[in-house]
């Protein structure tokens, strides 16, 4: 029967819970307290193992996000370990990623994943300068960043990546170059660098829309360039749009989202990708809960891609990668067209975006489809 | 049987001078209409008609009044459009009439329109009865008209009757005026049949109905009929008067205004202004004054979405039965896909056959930047007309060009004088004389090419006047000029909805504005995209949409992927609406936005 079976390599757990509700997010998220952590974690193991039914799993990166992952306490994420191995074989894991923010977790926690086979933890820190952390909301100065980061490293975390945002409403450049330079002086393995996107169901698109704050695609650029400029002379690659890495550190996770692979979502609002099926989870810790509890499982949005659709997709999250497209994706006069403007170039037998592409990879990928 | 009974007039008058409501009481007090039946300007039966207060199609009615002289008398009153690009069936109406009523407001005074009116009436040979209206006015000043009529339109006042249509004051005076001033049809010095053709519509039941008078002769059904300028024969079905709706009589004879009913297939076969005489015994001469019609304004008419091709395909025919004098032939836009070249008669047919599109046929129709019929002599000796830019000839191999004038009545308050004369020479015109009209107000007439007042001459004219300006025009002939073609190269490549002739002198400042319109409305794209305005080869305007700097989704993890999806599928799909010009997609409604602040200011 397992023949028959997709194999899934890549798993993703989305952990609702956070303590503090930034402006700007636009994850499905929520304060604790809608349901007890052990519930939530049971339902997690239960999600999985009714999944189990039509595919097999066998991960090779697995991620906890959210949310925030970190929240959840030392015993609850023992059992849920416990519980989710019980289920599906975790020891040929090749990354084991957990989101989390600081001032959420201490050395002790940290020793905790560490023992249960996590190997990289993406702290969510944003900024380093006072103005952006407090538009943003954040609760954290640099100083818990920094002893964040020590006590990953003191419990023995192998990857750390540190998230930062840019063009938030009054960063200057200045503020970015000193956010950046202050990532890399606590030496982290991979840096992801968002531009700040007015996400729905925000407080942050309300003050957009109406009017307070506004968008400059001159100014993001700027933005943009001085990561690529600063992280490239310090020796990192740009190998996504948002994502930079010391050569070798690279996210195995979300590598494999952009080259196409299959993987499964659980818990609340996850999506899952499985031969050609997607669907998403209930966005709503309670209902999620409920439905695990009920029928096992609380998919909602369910479409079947075509070949067409997932053609495009492929082409459009590798055209933001490093990697590039393989040339006969591309059309040549076209490609051509773009590599005479300087966006993009021929790299062996593949089409890859310039930093001047990247930026407008998503105009390049409708051109290209 | 004698003509002695018979008057056919018409009422000639500047806009809101009350013609309508004039007719209105005509028919109420003849008892034409029954008074329970009456509704408010009958005779503007159009919908567009009545909103405007513009008479587009031709309305005869035939009234019966019993006359203080003891005599019942047959009056014909032919309601005639009233504006000038229409000139030429006003001077089919009117020349099926003996004489006009010329209405002047009381409080407003003569006005541009007066003018041409009564000029089109002297030519017809027409008896004008001057009427002062709307005497009920506070703020009527019948001494100031009466002396505009001795000064301006040289009418003796005496001659005036004073009236009020809105409150039946005078009514009785003007019938009585219309029976002892103007006198009945003329005995015809042959029982020949002899009928002009004023109006024709085609109505889906009975078909072309043709409105017409007759000159001489007798019409009946069963008669055998050849309209004179084509040959073609038919036999009449129908005859009969409007009362104001069609009323079947047993014949029409000398004199009679009416409709006539033949076996004609398409509207096109009756053309206005054409004898209809008896196939087996003619008359040997049409009566004069027929022309073939020609277009003077022209425009590209296009679907905003080019799924609609079919249904304005299909809705400009339908408009064209009844308006014989628009004219259309399919054309293709590079920027604007598949559409028509538009002929009208002048701005406002354009304007109310874009309306009628619109309107009665539900059409989202965009039109590109009017303009002229220009006539070129080529090196070769060649003669040239050209209606469309695209097909205007290497200036290599122009000899000469020519462009159509207007001549143009304007009339002014004093006190804008300076402004009017800035504004005509803005546009490229000149003042040929000016008359003092009255101490306040001044008629300036003025030479000017057709395709300067084509867009916003009437609008500036109000708007440098706070109103008080007016304007007519009639048609004056062509005058060599210095015209160029002038194309809008975007990427490179030109255009074509955006070509245009303009004069020399001219081009720069048009191109520039263009240029700067287009790049506001162009979307920024991958690359830089230059916007040129060009005459031939030599650019004469250019403005650059710098390449798009930053477009690009921050997180593209699991849940995002969908929406990234959607969002390249909705790309897609709009880029079918998209023109492809080189390298770059053009969204077709940034051309539709400039070109509709183009032509509309
Ligand atoms: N006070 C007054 N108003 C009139 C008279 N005749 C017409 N009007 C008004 O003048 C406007 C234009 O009238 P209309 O008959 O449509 O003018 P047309 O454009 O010449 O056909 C309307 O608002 C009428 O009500 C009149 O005798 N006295
Ligand atoms: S940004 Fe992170 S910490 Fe803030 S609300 Fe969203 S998930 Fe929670
Ligand atoms: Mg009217």
């Amino acid at each position: 029967m397992s023949g028959t079976r997709t194999r899934v390599r890549h798993v993703y757990v989305h952990v609702p819970f956070c303590h503090r509700i930034c402006p700007y997010c636009g994850f499905y998220k929520h304060q604790p307290g809608k349901t007890s952590y052990e519930t939530f974690a049971g339902a997690l193991t239960n999600e999985l193992r009714f999944a189990l039914r039509d595919c097999e799993v066998v991960p090779r990166t697995l991620y906890f996000g959210g949310g925030t992952p970190s929240i959840l306490p030392g015993n609850v994420w023992r059992g849920l370990v416990e519980g989710m191995g019980r289920e599906v074989d975790l020891s040929g894991l090749e990354e084991w990623n957990l989101e989390a923010n600081p001032r959420t977790f201490d050395e002790a926690k940290a020793a905790v994943w560490v023992e249960t086979g996590v190997t990289r933890v993406s702290l969510g820190v944003q900024a380093f300068d006072e103005g952006s952390l407090q538009v943003l909301g954040r609760d954290h100065g640099p100083e818990d960043v920094a002893e964040a980061v020590n006590a990953l490293r003191r419990a023995g975390i192998r990857e750390v990546n540190i998230d930062l945002m840019f063009s938030v409403p009054g960063q200057r450049l200045a503020d970015w170059e000193r956010s950046l330079h202050a990532a890399l002086d606590l030496a982290p393995d991979h840096l992801s660098t968002y531009n700040l996107t007015y996400e729905e169901d925000t407080e942050f698109l309300q003050r957009y829309e109406s009017g307070e704050w506004t968008a400059d695609a001159d100014r993001d650029a700027e933005f943009f360039l001085l990561a690529d400029r600063l992280l490239g002379e310090a020796g990192w690659v740009h190998y996504e749009v948002s994502n930079f890495a010391r050569p070798g550190h690279e996210s195995v996770h979300n590598r494999a989202y952009w080259a196409g692979a299959d993987y499964l979502g659980l818990g609340p609002s996850a999506v899952s990708t499985i031969g050609g099926a997607r669907w998403r989870n209930l966005p709503d810790t309670v209902r999620w809960v409920g439905q695990i509890q009920g029928v096992g499982h609380a998919r909602l949005d369910g479409e079947s891609l075509s070949e067409i659709q997932l053609g495009m997709e492929r082409m459009a999250l590798l055209l933001r990668t490093s990697e590039g497209v393989p040339r006969s994706w591309v059309e040549e006069d076209l490609a051509e067209n773009l590599i005479g403007e300087g966006l993009a170039e021929w790299r062996d037998a593949s089409f890859v975006l310039t930093t001047g592409g990247m930026m407008v990879a998503d105009e390049i990928a409708a051109y290209l489809c | 049987m004698g003509t002695e009974l018979t008057r056919n007039f018409s009422i000639i008058a500047h806009i809101d001078h009350g013609k309508t409501t004039l007719s209105d009481r005509l028919l109420e007090v003849t008892r034409t209409v029954a008074e329970r039946e009456q509704q408010d300007q009958l005779l503007d039966s159009m919908d567009l008609e009545r909103e405007r207060g513009i008479t587009i199609k031709s309305h005869p009615v035939t009234m019966s009044y019993p006359s203080r002289d003891g005599k019942v008398y047959k009056l014909n009153l032919l309601d005639t459009p009233g504006h000038v690009d229409f000139s030429y069936e006003v001077s089919r109406s009117l020349a099926a009439c003996e004489g006009a009523l010329l209405l002047i407001d009381a409080a407003q005074g003569v006005e541009a329109q007066t003018l041409a009116n009564v000029n089109l009436a002297h030519q017809q040979k027409l008896v004008v009865i001057p009427v002062i209206n709307k005497v009920d006015l506070p703020a009527a000043d019948i001494p100031r008209i009466n002396h505009q009529l001795e000064d301006i339109l040289q009418m003796p006042a005496e001659e005036a009757i004073q009236a009020s249509g809105k409150m039946g004051i005078g009514i009785v005076d003007i019938l009585e005026a219309v029976i002892e001033r103007v006198p009945p049809p003329p005995e015809p010095a042959d029982t020949l049949l002899r009928a002009s053709v004023f109006d024709s519509v085609y109505d889906s039941y009975r078909g072309v109905v043709s409105y017409v008078r007759l000159f001489s002769g007798r019409i009946a059904k069963g008669t055998k009929i050849t309209m004179m300028s084509t040959g073609k024969t038919y036999e009449v079905k129908e005859v009969g008067v409007f009362t104001p709706r069609m009323t079947k009589l047993g014949e029409l004879v000398n004199g009679d205004v009416g409709y006539i009913i033949a076996n004609m297939k398409s509207p096109s076969e009756v053309k206005i202004g054409d004898t209809i005489t008896e196939t087996a015994k003619p008359a040997p001469e049409p009566l004069p004054g027929f022309k073939e019609i020609q277009p003077m304004v022209f425009s590209g008419i296009y679907p905003v979405s080019t799924d609609d091709f079919e249904s304005l395909k299909a809705a400009v025919g339908k408009l064209q039965i009844n308006d014989a004098a628009f004219t259309f032939t399919a054309e293709s836009s590079a920027a604007l896909g598949f559409g028509f070249r538009c002929g009208f008669l002048g701005l406002l047919h354009m304007e109310i056959v874009q309306e009628r599109l619109r309107r009665e046929f539900n059409m989202d129709v965009i039109s590109t930047y009017p303009g002229v019929v220009y006539e070129l002599t080529l090196s070769n000796g060649q003669e040239l007309h050209v209606d469309n830019p695209t097909l205007w000839p290497d200036p290599g191999t122009i000899e000469e060009i020519r462009e159509p004038l207007v001549k143009a009545f304007i009339m002014v308050p004093n006190d804008y004088i300076g402004e009017v004369l800035q504004l005509v020479a803005e546009k490229r015109g000149w003042v040929d004389h000016t008359e003092t009209l009255d101490g306040t107000r001044v008629m300036l007439t003025a030479m000017l090419p057709l395709n300067e007042i084509l867009v916003d001459f009437n609008d500036k004219l109000k708007s440098s006047t706070r109103g008080y300006g007016s304007m007519d025009y009639e048609h004056a002939g062509t005058q060599p000029s210095s015209l160029v073609k002038m194309d809008i190269l975007i990427n490179g490549e030109p255009v074509d909805a955006f070509s245009t002739i303009v004069h020399r002198e001219k081009a720069e400042s048009r191109g520039r504005d263009l240029a700067k319109r287009l790049k506001e409305v162009i979307p920024r794209q991958l690359f830089q995209v230059p916007i040129q305005a060009a005459i031939g080869a030599k650019v004469i305007a250019r403005e650059s949409i710098s390449a798009l700097r930053k477009n690009v989704t921050a997180k593209c993890y699991g849940g995002d992927i969908t929406r990234k999806r959607k969002l390249l599928e909705k790309q897609k799909e709009g880029k079918k609406k998209m023109k492809a010009i080189g390298r770059v997609n053009i969204p077709q409604e940034a051309f539709i936005e400039v070109l509709k602040s183009s032509t509309s200011d």
